[in-house]
């Protein structure tokens, strides 16, 4: 009998979850059913080979990115590319893989140049599904006995993909050209070995190549381990249970997630705005049509239906940005896959879930769905929108828990991602750039029933872990002066969201270094559309620098070092230390405008999270115990909380008279000052009429989402009663 | 299938279960009368007596009132039917200058208003802070969740509600009463 070709089992795949409902069309789960033991044992020992293959890679590959913060993941997939199972490591990369696989097979690999053992194939190019060049997304086919039985796949993040700027947060590149070293689904090696040419353009192209090829050592060596372990898997259990109970993994996780919709949330609509800033213009850019500043709207309409399918719509999207933050539908998908497993369907992480969305394709022309459009958009960072857009998805689903009563499922929104990269000549002589790790230990959101964490949190991957302090200071010329939890940087609420904390960093033994204060998902001149119950945002990301400093000075007579951000109106960059140029308030992204020198000052501030509640419901006791651990300051407790306090043996101690009536005070304060709604609305309309008062970006965003979403448009019209033709900008 | 002490449940609330008993809620399997537990205890709560037909939010329920589903904030004040958008018959106070702002957010934390305005929606009856949104000027206010009552309880609870209605936004026909 002839094989089928991949082509075709994807398309009778589809076929037969139109048909039945269930994924490949397994009605019954029949492995699980007849033997969940061993269906059981095989899904764990699945899942230890994925994070074998990650533990292995992440120690072969050597940069520090992998090997000391393990930003990459591997996976197994079925033969037509859904994911299996996955390891631990940066999870939001496993749709991505899994469509590069279903693109492989779509754009007619097999049949040329054909599927083979030992074969190496990547892409890193978000025209064809990639998410930013340094994100390298590595598959590899495995035989069995001369069939496709299925395939391993990895992704690493490596430290230099060869963009216009050092690094691999991309955000100022202008275009795609701009964006670094493409490898545009390509066979890459043969045999388990990459071709020698594979090795030439790394080492000619990118500027860190021995960190790079160590990556590209460390995906192979991962995806080999992978591959050697599933055969015995198969060789103990026999490749028909694999081959079945692996297809029965993703439809059992599929029905796993609907019915959590279904038994954990309420079916109707959810909506929910957001807003990320990128303020750009009077700074340091590469294109002149780059002096501008952007608005991103990142709206987010969920719909649940009656059979607990999700709807998904991002009506209202708005357009491209001349920055390396536009990102691919199928990009976008995989970080949606990703908030979705925190969410939802983590209890056998894999391609299930997602297959109950129906995802409508974002506009075309917006930064959602860029190419259609603006085919050069540019992608170094295309995380950045995408993970702030994410972000709602933890309120969305938190409040849809709440309406059922499962308080201990609901999150409130994340803390936002700013990365520091450096790049220059290290102590040892050596060039090197790269990401610092510290953006992967953010606050976490607040929970139902308590605080979020502090610094314990990422929403790009589980592994939030900032690593050794002593590992960065060995690859790049800093030491650390501080690395500490920062007050009041978690979101105000009932529950405050988790803080963040500052890392201060001192240049130190190279001739120059440049600090990039990078985009992945930061906001600067804005707070998060997160509010949730009445709480306040988490604050703005601010870093500050001081260049030509006196530190040198002071440690040689002994004396206090900058160690924190310090407080919002005196931030110590500006009061700790003197330096002829002191930069304490810094809008984010940036590059500084000349390398840094021994003893130059940065400090750089990680998010905390969002909150939940109104932050005058806070327990006071709860209050008094962050400023006893001087995680909130007296004017927060006193102004925002309306907690009063003593004193008592040097720790802060509740006022409960007094805290009651200043709370009440609050109450009357609140309903005296605040308007009726019909009122303000018929002041603001004409100011929203008018434009009055709004940035250009703001403007510009308005307009781009109105045309590229005429609904969108017309709902925005209705409701501030504007005229039919009304737009934005005009 | 897991079932938990309505009185556990209370505490998770409160924010006071203790955290293994907390973690075991996590982990465990999902209680099928969770709802109806969750429905009974804040009905315990609210200072009202219309049956509670959906929390909305921890302050702020949909409830059967005279034949009307209508939202209600757990003091009592009604904010009229669910299908509108609450916040159109709530308090708002707005900081969309630098002093008003500055409230919250001090020196090196203070947003741009010129990108951002803080909106905070105020029960009329109570003054508790119900939502806040940060968002541009010219973005109407979220309608975060309209929820398919009937649906939910025909087609996932298995008990109709005695009176089905239409399931539509109705936002918008309150702002074309508003301008006619």
């Amino acid at each position: 009998m002839a094989t089928r070709s991949l082509k075709d089992q994807i398309a009778s795949n589809e076929e037969a979850f139109k048909k039945t409902g269930a994924l490949f069309g397994l009605e019954t789960l029949k492995r699980k059913e007849t033997d969940p033991g061993t269906y059981e044992a095989v899904w764990h020992i699945l899942s230890n080979l994925c994070n074998a293959a990650w533990a292995t890679g992440c120690k072969v590959s050597s940069s520090p990115i992998a090997a000391e913060g393990g930003d990459a993941l591997w996976g197994l997939h079925t033969p037509t590319g859904e994911a299996i199972c996955i390891s631990r490591g940066i999870s939001a990369h496993a749709g991505l893989l899994a469509d590069m696989i279903k693109n492989f097979i779509d754009i007619g690999y097999e049949e040329y140049p054909g599927f083979k053992q030992g074969d190496i194939f990547e892409n890193n190019d978000p025209h064809y599904g990639g998410i930013h060049s340094p994100d390298f997304d590595m598959c590899m086919p495995l035989f069995y006995e001369g069939e496709l039985v299925a395939w391993a796949s990895c992704v690493s993040h490596v430290a230099d993909a060869g963009s216009v700027t050092p690094g691999s947060i991309g955000f100022i590149n202008p275009d795609c050209y701009s964006d670094g070293l493409a490898i545009s689904m390509e066979r890459v090696g043969e045999g388990d070995r990459f071709y020698p040419w594979y090795e030439l353009r790394i080492r000619s192209r990118t500027r860190t190549p021995d960190f790079v090829m160590g990556d590209a050592r460390g995906r192979l060596a991962g995806c080999i381990t992978l591959r050697e372990r599933l055969f015995e898997v198969i060789e103990k259990y026999g490749l028909d249970l694999f081959k079945e109970a692996s297809l029965e993994y993703v439809e059992d996780s599929r029905r796993y997630a609907v019915g959590r919709v279904k038994t954990q949330t309420v079916p109707g609509r959810i909506r929910k705005s957001q807003f990320k800033d990128l303020a750009m213009k009077g700074k340091r850019v590469l294109l002149a049509k780059q002096d501008v500043d952007c608005m991103f709207n990142l709206p987010m309409e969920l719909t649940i239906n009656a059979d607990a399918s999700v709807d998904l719509s991002l009506a209202g999207a708005s357009g491209t940005v001349p920055f390396g933050e536009n990102i691919s539908p199928t990009a976008l998908k995989s970080g949606l896959m990703m908030g979705y497993s925190h969410i939802i369907g983590f209890d056998m992480f894999n391609s299930g879930p997602i297959s109950a969305w129906n995802i409508e394709m974002p506009p075309a022309g917006s930064w959602a769905n860029p190419y259609p459009v603006d085919y050069q958009a540019a992608s170094g960072v295309a995380w950045a929108p995408a993970v702030t857009w994410v972000s709602s998805l933890y309120e969305v689903f938190g409040r849809l828990f709440q309406t059922r009563g499962f308080i201990e499922e609901m999150a409130a929104g994340s803390g936002t991602i700013m990365t520091a990269e450096f790049s220059g000549i290290n102590q040892t002589g050596m060039y090197l750039t790269g990401l610092t790790l510290e953006q992967a230990s953010q606050g976490s959101p607040a929970r139902g029933f308590a605080d979020g964490e502090n610094s314990a949190w990422c929403i790009y991957t589980p592994e939030a872990d900032f690593g050794n302090a002593e590992i960065s200071e060995l690859y790049y010329p800093i030491l650390f002066l501080g690395r500490n939890v920062a007050p009041d940087s978690g979101g105000y609420g009932r529950f405050r969201g988790g803080l963040g904390h500052t890392a201060v960093w001192m240049v130190y033994n190279t001739p120059g270094l440049e600090y990039q204060c990078g985009d992945a998902g930061m906001r600067s001149k804005i707070v998060g559309n997160h509010g949730m119950y009445g709480a306040y945002p988490a604050v703005p990301d601010r870093p500050g620098y001081g260049r030509d400093t006196n530190v040198k000075e002071l440690i040689d007579a002994q004396k206090p070092l900058i160690h924190e951000r310090g407080g919002p109106e005196n931030p110590a960059v500006a009061s700790a230390i003197e330096a002829r140029d002191v930069q304490d308030n810094m809008i984010a992204p940036f590059v500084t405008p000349e390398p840094l020198q021994d003893y130059d000052i940065i400090v750089h501030p990680i998010a905390g999270a969002e909150a939940m509640g109104d932050p005058i419901s806070r327990d006071p006791v709860t209050v008094v115990s962050d400023l006893n651990e001087s995680w909130t300051s007296e004017r927060v407790a006193s102004d925002i909380h309306g907690v009063a306090t003593t004193q008592s043996n040097g720790a802060y101690v509740v006022d409960e008279g007094k805290t009651a009536r200043k709370r009440e005070q609050i109450r009357k304060q609140r309903i005296a000052r605040a308007l009726p709604f019909k009122d303000w609305w018929e002041k603001e309309r004409e100011k929203v009429q008018a434009q009055e008062g709004m940035d250009p970006a703001v403007i510009r965003m308005w307009a781009s989402s109105m045309e590229l979403s005429p609904k969108y448009a017309e709902e925005l019209r209705r409701f501030w009663n504007l005229p039919e033709d009304f737009t934005f900008g005009s | 299938m897991a079932e938990f002490h309505k009185a556990d449940i209370e505490k998770l609330i409160d924010g006071v279960l203790p955290w293994p008993a907390t973690q075991d809620m996590l982990k465990s399997s999902k209680d099928e009368d969770r709802f109806d537990k969750y429905v009974e205890i804040m009905q315990e709560r609210v200072e009202f007596q219309e049956p509670i037909l959906l929390p909305l939010t921890p302050m702020l329920f949909i409830v059967a009132e005279d034949g009307k589903r209508v939202v209600k904030c757990s003091c009592g004040h009604g904010f009229g039917d669910y299908r509108v958008n609450w916040k159109l018959s709530s308090l708002i106070h707005v900081r969309d200058d630098e002093a008003s702002m500055g409230e919250i957010y001090k020196g090196r934390e203070l947003p741009d208003v010129a990108w951002i305005q803080l909106r905070e929606y105020i029960c009329p009856g109570c003054g508790s802070q119900l939502e806040v949104e940060a968002v541009p000027r010219g973005c109407p206010p979220d309608f975060e969740f309209l929820p398919d009552l009937d649906t939910f309880y025909r087609e996932w609870l298995g008990r109709p509600l005695p009176d089905e209605v239409e399931y539509r936004d109705l936002t918008l026909d309150r702002i074309a009463e508003w301008t006619r």
